[in-house]
């Protein structure tokens, strides 16, 4: 996960054991980037399977030239996130779509300084376009904290009820949709949505907490609470 | 309609697009009775502006989130696509290389063939590959490798011995396959000679039916890095990836599904060739060819 909870300049280290042949390094480097790799390509390309396929071909990338990356030149975060926006630019390019206009916060990595990343782009000529501007800090620190609170509570959550709201908000299936694709009851699929949906919101703080607790919802003959 | 029948008609609705609008468009005869409901509850309609503000942010960050199984799909696109590295697992033991890999062995090269003539018209070697054989050049190899592994001291036996548990993990797959690939009535077995160099000598079994396939060589060395060895297969002049090969002790091998062996009564040619990752291509001159 991106969040800021290791020290970046281990990542150089990370690769090197990579590059030695540890594919647990692989899927350490995978677990610190790929999240933030696939939220930056999706807000450019607002398509779920694009950002898929570009998070593999990163990866796949990282894994076939590791040895390229120089660690003093710019963080490993900077370079994945430059090699993931060219392989999503040149998907859009090839449906004859231009990138979105996002804020230079979306082209940053992480770790990075929005001036540094300018400089970045500036130095590679790449173009950078005007776009609205981009959160204030304040803002962009509460997006954060919720973004990293609701994956916690996504983590945290029973498998049963994770799969439920994942096909719900990311499939954007139906009720009745999800039953039959899991071959649920639709009673139980509705019980699973509502109890994750409580948990989400009561991630997000008390403003946006339902107002009955989890105690009055039904609970699934057979299963635990 | 009371409250908690209201709260449960609209948190279902929060959680498909467009749910809530739908809800409120007061069309049906549930949504009447909530817009009813709603009209004269002050708590419900509050519950309603925090479904619709929660929900909404619930909706964008998901989207931006990964699917949970994008992680064992990159790994394993990793696995087929990536160069060659000393693979090492968190796990000691456990086999990670891509044998019976689908995805690796439905790759379609679609590089016109072009085997030199010298391999077109060689002849097959006389010498007969039993399963047995291979089975014995496998186990040859396992030996081998735990001999190598017995000698090796120094801070590195750790990683010598999860590589060594992999190698044998992964020959003993090899050994599994061959023997239930051999057993199938349409099994069939083809010899690879080396195209220029003698010593290179390999065998091929295969099953059209189940479409699983093992190849093993010796005689080959482990490429340098930004190399690999890929085994192919050759249908009516078109050439399709089969899949890449790992080296354990001095035996070269691959094993697994080949979509593009089944059903087809066309002669098929097979080979091995040192492909260029910076360029990579089943063109590449054959090391070592055979057909059925």
């Amino acid at each position: 996960m991106t969040n800021g909870r290791w020290d970046p300049t281990d990542d150089a280290a990370v690769v090197l054991e990579m590059a030695a042949g540890s594919e647990a390094a692989l899927e350490k480097l995978y677990d610190r980037h790929a999240t933030a790799i696939f939220a930056a390509v999706y807000r450019m390309t607002s398509d779920r399977g694009t950002a898929e396929e570009v998070v593999q071909e990163t990866f796949l990338t990282l894994w076939n030239r590791a040895e390229t990356f120089d660690p003093m030149t710019g963080s490993l975060a900077a370079w994945l996130h430059a090699i993931a926006r060219n392989r999503a630019i040149d998907r859009l390019r090839a449906i004859g779509r231009r990138p979105s206009l996002v804020g230079l916060g979306a082209l940053s990595a992480p770790d990075e300084d929005p001036m540094q990343a300018l400089e970045r782009l500036a130095v590679r000529g790449s173009v950078v376009a005007g776009s609205t501007p981009a959160d204030d800090p304040e803002t962009a620190m509460t997006a954060a904290a919720t973004r990293d609170a609701l994956r916690h509570a996504m983590a945290d959550m029973p498998e049963d009820e994770r799969q439920v709201i994942l096909l719900a908000y990311q499939e954007d299936l139906s009720q009745t949709e999800i039953a039959e694709r899991l071959g649920w009851p639709l009673g139980t699929v509705k019980t699973r949505t509502r109890r994750a949906l409580h948990r989400l919101r009561s991630a997000l703080g008390s403003e946006f907490a339902p107002l009955a607790d989890d105690a009055a919802l039904p609970v699934p003959a057979g299963e635990d609470r | 309609m009371d409250h908690e029948e209201t709260r449960e008609q609209l948190e279902l609705a929060a959680v498909e697009p467009g749910g809530l609008d739908r809800l409120m468009a007061g069309d049906t005869p549930l949504a009447q009775s909530v817009a009813g409901h709603l009209a004269g509850c002050e708590s419900c309609t509050a519950e309603l502006g925090r479904l619709r503000r929660s929900s909404a942010i619930i909706r964008a960050d998901l989207h931006e989130m990964p699917p949970a199984d994008l992680k064992s799909r990159t790994l394993a696109a990793i696995r087929a696509e990536g160069v060659q590295r000393p693979l090492v697992t968190a796990t000691p033991g456990v086999a990670v290389m891509p044998l019976g890999d689908r995805a690796a062995a439905s790759v379609t090269d679609t590089a016109a063939a072009n085997g030199s003539p010298t391999a077109a018209t060689r002849p097959r070697r006389t010498r007969t590959w039993s399963t047995l054989a291979l089975v014995a050049t496998i186990a040859a190899a396992v030996v081998l490798s735990v001999v190598t592994t017995s000698l090796i001291v120094g801070r590195r036996v750790d990683d010598q011995l999860a590589q060594q548990a992999l190698t044998i993990g992964a020959l003993e797959h090899v050994t599994t396959t061959t023997m239930t690939v051999a057993a199938q009535p349409d099994s069939d077995h083809v010899q690879l000679a080396g195209v220029t160099d003698p010593a290179l000598d390999g065998s091929l079994v295969y099953s059209p039916g189940t479409t699983d396939l093992v190849v093993v060589a010796t005689g080959l060395t482990e490429p340098a890095p930004g190399y690999e060895y890929r085994c192919w297969v050759e249908v009516n002049g078109q050439r399709e990836r089969i899949g890449r090969m790992f080296f354990g002790g001095d035996l070269a091998y691959w094993a697994g599904a080949t979509p593009a062996i089944a059903g087809t009564s066309s002669p098929r040619r097979f080979g091995v060739s040192l492909v260029d990752l910076s360029a990579p291509t089943l063109d590449a001159q054959p090391v070592l060819v055979g057909s059925d």
